[in-house]
C-alpha cells in the first residue's frame, strides 16, 4: 500500500512538473502569440573560425505564423537554427513534451529550465533545452541540439520589447564544423605555410543586435516574396 | 627616335593577326565564363559556402560581379602570360625568321634602342591586356551579375570584404597582375633574343612558367630557399591585395622582386642583342 501510495505520489508530482513545463512555455507563447508582424534593423557581428566578415547591417521582417525575411544590402551571416524557427516550435504545444529541470540564474534572472523533446521522429530539433524566467515569462537562453547543425546556444536580452517577448540582443554560439576550400576553387599558391589546424569542437559566435522594432504596424506579404 | 620606332613596332603588334588571337581569346574565355556563372553560378558559390551551410546561412548577394571579377581573375592570371608571350616572344626572333632584321639593324637607331623601342611596344601591348582583363571582368561582370560585398575563396577560409573597400583593391590587383604579365613579357623577349624563330621563345616562357610553378607548389623543403625569388611566386601577389590584415610587405616584397626580373631580363636582352651577330 505504502509503495502503491509512493508511486501514485510520484506520477502526480511528474503530472504537475509536466503542467508547470507547459505553463511556463505557455506563458512564453502567449507574449510571442501578440506580435503579427514586426520589422527591426539589425546589426550582425559574426566571429567565425575560417571566416573574416565585417560586421553586417540588415533589416528583419517577420509576419505570422511563420514569414520571415532578412534583408542585408551586403553579405551577413546568420545562424542557420535557432532565429525564427524556434518559437514556431514551441508553439505548437502538440508537437512536443516539456519536462521541468534545475533552476538557473542566467545573467541575474532566476529562470527554470524547460526540456522540450518532440514528438515527431524526423524532428530537425533532436532537443531544446530553454530557459524560461517564470516572473517575467521570457526566454533567456536555449541550448538546441539538431541533425544537421550540432549544438546552437542562444543567450537573449531585452530591452523595451519585453512585452512582446522580442530581445533586444541574441548571442548564438555554433558549431563550425571542419572547413575544405578545394585548391583548384582557391588556388592561393602563396598560402602553403599559413594553413590554419582545424581544431575539434570549434565554435563560432554570431550576435544580432535589434533595434528600431517597428510591432504590429502592418507588412505587405510582397515582401516575404524571393527576389 | 625610339618613340618613332615604338610608334613602328606597335604598328607591327596592331597589324599581326596573332596579336587579336590573344586578345580574342581573352574575350572568348571571358564569357564563357560569365555565360557559366550566369547559368549555374549558384552551384559554384553553394560549392563554396557548403562547408558551412549546415550551421550558417549566407544573406545577401553572394554572386555579384565583384566576385565573378575576382574568379575570372584568378582562372586566367595563369592562361594570360601563354598570350602575352605569344606576341612579345616574335618581336626580336620574328624579325630573324622573315629576315628583316638586318635591314632594321641598319636604320638610325642603337641596338639598344630597337630593344628599347620593341620592349616600350609590348609593355604597351601587356598594359592594355591587362586593362581589357580588367574591363571585362569588372565592368561587364558587374553590368552582368550587379555588385556587392566580396567572398575572397582560399584555403584558410573565406574573407568577406565590404563593397565599398573593394574599388581601390581591383585597381592595385591590377597594376600588381600587370607588373607579373610585363615580366612575363620581358622574359619571353629575352627568349627572343636567343632565338632564331618566334615557337622557341613561346614554348620556352610556358616552360619555364610551367616549371617554376610546380616548384612553388611542391611542399618540398629543398626548394624552400629558392621559392621566394621565383617570380612565379609573386604572380599571383596581386591575391594578396585582398587579404585582410593588408599585407604591405609581402606585397612590397613581391613588386620589388618582379621589377628586378624586368630589369634583369631586359639587361639580358639587351648585352645578347647588342653582340649579336646578325647576318640573316
Amino acid at each position: 500500500m505504502r509503495i502503491f501510495l509512493f508511486l501514485l505520489g510520484l506520477s502526480c508530482l511528474g503530472y504537475v512538473n509536466a503542467q508547470t513545463a507547459d505553463a511556463l512555455i505557455q506563458s512564453v507563447v502567449a507574449k510571442i502569440n501578440t506580435v503579427n508582424d514586426y520589422k527591426a534593423e539589425l546589426q550582425i557581428k559574426a566571429a567565425i573560425p575560417f571566416i573574416k566578415v565585417p560586421i553586417a547591417d540588415a533589416t528583419i521582417y517577420y509576419k505570422k505564423t511563420d514569414k520571415f525575411k532578412v534583408e542585408s544590402k551586403g553579405i551577413a551571416i546568420l545562424p542557420k537554427q535557432g532565429l525564427s524557427d524556434l518559437t514556431g516550435f514551441l508553439s505548437n504545444t502538440k508537437s512536443y513534451s516539456a519536462i521541468l529541470g534545475e533552476d538557473k540564474t542566467i545573467n541575474e534572472h532566476k529562470t527554470k529550465l524547460v526540456s522540450v523533446l518532440p514528438s515527431a521522429e524526423n524532428s530537425e530539433i533532436i532537443l531544446a533545452k530553454v530557459y524560461i524566467s517564470p516572473t517575467d515569462a521570457l526566454i533567456y537562453r536555449t541550448v538546441l541540439t539538431t541533425k544537421s547543425s550540432g549544438t546552437v546556444s542562444i543567450d537573449y536580452e531585452y530591452n523595451h520589447n519585453k512585452q512582446y517577448a522580442l530581445p533586444s540582443k541574441l548571442t548564438f554560439n555554433v558549431d563550425i564544423k571542419k572547413f575544405k576550400m578545394p585548391k583548384s576553387v582557391a588556388s592561393d599558391i602563396r598560402n602553403n605555410d599559413k594553413k590554419k589546424k582545424y581544431k575539434e569542437n570549434e565554435k563560432g559566435t554570431i550576435v544580432l543586435v535589434f533595434t528600431s522594432y517597428e510591432v504590429n504596424k502592418g507588412l505587405s506579404d510582397a515582401i516575404f516574396k524571393e527576389d | 627616335m625610339l618613340l618613332k620606332n615604338t610608334y613602328n613596332e606597335l604598328l607591327k603588334i596592331a597589324t599581326k593577326i596573332r596579336s587579336y588571337i590573344g586578345i580574342g581569346a581573352l574575350t572568348l574565355l571571358i564569357f564563357i565564363v560569365l555565360f557559366a556563372m550566369k547559368a549555374d553560378g549558384k552551384s559554384y558559390v553553394g560549392f563554396v559556402t557548403a562547408s558551412f551551410e549546415q550551421t550558417l546561412s549566407f544573406n545577401g548577394k553572394i554572386l555579384n560581379g565583384n566576385l565573378i571579377a575576382f574568379i575570372i581573375m584568378q582562372m586566367l592570371i595563369v592562361h594570360v602570360p601563354l598570350l602575352i608571350a605569344l606576341v612579345t616572344g616574335d618581336l626580336l626572333s620574328g624579325e630573324e625568321a622573315s629576315g628583316t632584321i638586318r635591314m632594321l639593324a641598319t636604320k638610325p637607331i642603337s641596338r639598344t634602342g630597337i630593344v628599347l623601342s620593341k620592349w616600350i611596344a609590348a609593355t604597351i601591348y601587356t598594359f592594355i591586356m591587362t586593362l581589357w582583363l580588367g574591363f571585362l571582368s569588372l565592368f561587364v561582370a558587374k553590368w552582368m551579375f550587379g555588385t556587392g560585398d566580396l567572398i575572397v575563396l582560399n584555403s584558410n577560409g573565406l574573407l568577406i570584404l565590404p563593397e565599398a573597400d573593394l574599388a581601390w583593391r581591383f585597381g592595385a590587383s591590377l597594376l600588381v597582375a600587370f607588373l607579373a604579365l610585363w615580366t612575363v613579357a620581358t622574359l619571353a623577349m629575352a627568349f627572343s633574343a636567343f632565338a632564331k624563330n618566334s615557337v622557341g621563345p613561346i614554348v620556352s616562357t610556358m616552360s619555364v612558367i610551367i616549371l617554376f610553378t610546380i616548384i612553388g607548389t611542391l611542399d618540398v623543403s629543398v626548394f624552400d630557399s629558392i621559392k621566394p625569388f621565383m617570380f612565379t611566386t609573386h604572380m599571383a601577389a596581386w591575391r594578396s591585395l585582398f587579404d585582410d590584415p593588408f599585407p604591405t610587405g609581402e606585397i612590397i616584397e613581391s613588386v620589388v622582386i618582379l621589377t628586378a626580373h624586368i630589369a634583369g631580363l631586359l639587361l639580358i636582352t639587351l648585352v645578347r642583342f647588342n653582340k649579336k651577330d646578325i647576318t640573316s
